[in-house]
């Protein structure tokens, strides 16, 4: 009964921090794009605020530079369980045009935390941000749930 | 006692550090921390051709990304000296005011973030999606468009497309006298706005503030006066405010929305036939070109060697708005809901203002120094 109504609350209301580890800002953008009336995240019981402490999804979007080695993994424990990461654009997957001779970026941003679901595109756009995040948040919030148990 | 605020912070698009010296709820003076999105773009690009480089130009900063991708095309353009046909000069005015537009409402809509007017933040979000659109209409994307290269623009656009940007217009105007009524005469915002975070003449020439930051505070300075495509075929005055506050800012960017429909109508009506690109043999010397980005003004500082990239350096305005905003519009700032208001007017971009660090190696620096890393 108590693990019915956790899953039913985990899932419709989904608190997403948004993490930039030094991208472009396209992508951020585009995520604050998906705050407004036209795609409304709300609507969804997706709540944008950045922080990591209250979060059950973290978004993130940049290629993993030199300041944020340490520190991803750091925000990465303090978000509670059940948690799920999912990256956004091409940067945090491969590092995009950063990634090569003389650039300083420690992409991807699966060697230092675990990755859940991909967005790629450079930048994607809003709905299709919105359509992963709906796609394998709840299902996975909850089955993470279960399993933390 | 130091108020660290960020890098991650519901206020903050992006990561930089705030430190706020206060005494209480008044803030002192503030530091900035920079170093989380430095990823050596201009190392990059060093030796490679400029297919290459105007895709990496573009991506410097996601927000303003057209100004620098066409920056970096005329660059390249005044080094092997030829200038791009006019039609494509037309079009690139067209996207460049679309641009502004997008970007102006965007940073209006994060200072009613910070200040907490949720509805304006709503209004702004929703008149910047018709920009979008519009974008998206003429180059086929909504943030990197890859449009420019050098000699011209990738696509032309047709008379039908003109017709349906003109609507776009026209849905932006609509409702846009309404919101920045909504701005000007409420007693609220008036609060929050007004008198805050000021920055005079002097300190603005002091800090070299640029752009509608600068201009809000009497720097009666606008690189499109000197751009050759608008001195000579365009209408234009710079838009300027005395105050210098939070409220000046804010409304020196509202006030060149009209304006920027107004310069497409222009464009929209005078556009030439002709071609849209032209072939360029590229020269090797050294070339600069400035173009005024929505947020003041950008230089591309080039050597070529051949079809190589030899060197290039880039000067964007964030770093010279948010130094400025450090140093004196957060100076004696009430409380501190009122500072990262006020840092939110100084529209930075970090992305943009992160390219170099540099290391003297002569005096036993290391990447650890410069970054503040503590490991």
């Amino acid at each position: 009964m108590l693990n019915t109504l956790k899953d039913i609350v985990r899932k419709s209301s989904i608190h997403v921090c948004l993490v930039n580890t030094g991208g472009c800002n396209g992508c951020d953008v585009e995520i604050v794009a998906l705050l407004s009336p036209r795609y409304d995240l709300e609507q969804y019981g997706i709540y944008v605020h950045s922080n990591p402490r209250e979060a059950d999804v973290i978004l993130i979007t940049g290629a993993v530079t030199e300041q944020w080695v340490k520190k991803l993994r750091r925000i990465y424990t303090k978000v509670p369980e059940p948690k799920i990461v999912a990256c956004v654009g091409n940067c945090p997957l491969s590092g995009d045009v950063f990634n090569q001779e003389g650039g300083n970026v420690h992409a991807p941003v699966s060697d230092f935390i675990p990755v859940d679901a991909e967005i790629s595109g450079c930048p994607p756009r809003p709905s299709e941000i919105l359509e992963a995040i709906l796609a394998v948040a709840p299902g996975a919030i909850v089955s993470k749930g279960r399993d933390a148990k | 006692m130091i108020l660290p605020i960020g890098p991650i912070h519901p206020g903050l698009k992006e990561p930089l550090r705030l430190k706020l010296h206060t005494r209480g709820e008044k803030v002192l003076n503030a530091e900035i921390d920079f170093g989380y999105v430095h990823r050596g773009i201009e190392r990059i690009m060093e030796g490679k051709t400029w297919q290459k480089c105007i895709y990496l130009s573009e991506r410097v900063c996601g927000i303003c990304s057209y100004i620098h991708s066409q920056t970096f095309a005329e660059v390249i353009e005044e080094i092997s000296d030829v200038r791009a046909p006019p039609r494509a000069q037309f079009l690139r005015v067209i996207t460049n005011e679309l641009d502004r537009i997008q970007s102006h409402l965007l940073a209006n809509s994060t200072f009613f973030k910070a200040m907490e007017h949720e509805t304006l933040f709503m209004y702004m979000l929703s008149l910047r999606e018709h920009a979008m659109d519009a974008i998206e209409l003429l180059t086929g994307n909504r943030i990197n468009m890859g449009w420019n290269v050098v000699g011209g623009v990738r696509m032309d656009a047709k008379q039908t497309h003109f017709d349906q940007i003109l609507e776009k217009l026209t849905n932006i105007e609509d409702d846009f006298d309404r919101y920045v009524e909504i701005f000007q005469q409420g007693p609220l915002t008036g609060l929050r706005s007004k008198n805050v975070g000021k920055m005079s003449h002097e300190e603005a020439l002091k800090g070299r503030a640029v752009g509608p930051i600068g201009r809000a505070s009497g720097l009666k300075h606008d690189l499109r006066e000197e751009h050759p495509i608008y001195r000579e075929n365009f209408e234009f005055k710079p838009i300027w405010r005395k105050e210098g506050d939070n409220f000046a800012r804010t409304m020196n960017r509202f006030d060149e929305i009209p304006q920027s429909i107004d310069l497409i109508r222009q464009a929209i009506d005078n556009i030439p036939d002709g071609d849209i690109r032209k072939q360029v043999d590229i020269g090797s010397t050294y070339g600069e070109w400035r173009n005024e980005a929505p947020r003041g003004e950008v230089t591309y500082m080039v050597e070529t060697n051949g079809n190589l990239i030899k060197h290039i350096s880039i000067r964007t305005p964030s770093i010279m708005n948010i130094d400025s905003c450090a140093k004196y519009m957060l100076k004696d700032v009430a409380t501190v809901p009122d500072a990262v208001a006020t840092y939110a007017t100084a529209d930075p971009c970090i992305a943009c203002a992160e390219r170099v660090a540099i290391i003297d190696e002569d005096k036993g620096e290391s990447l650890k120094d410069i970054f503040n890393l503590k490991y």
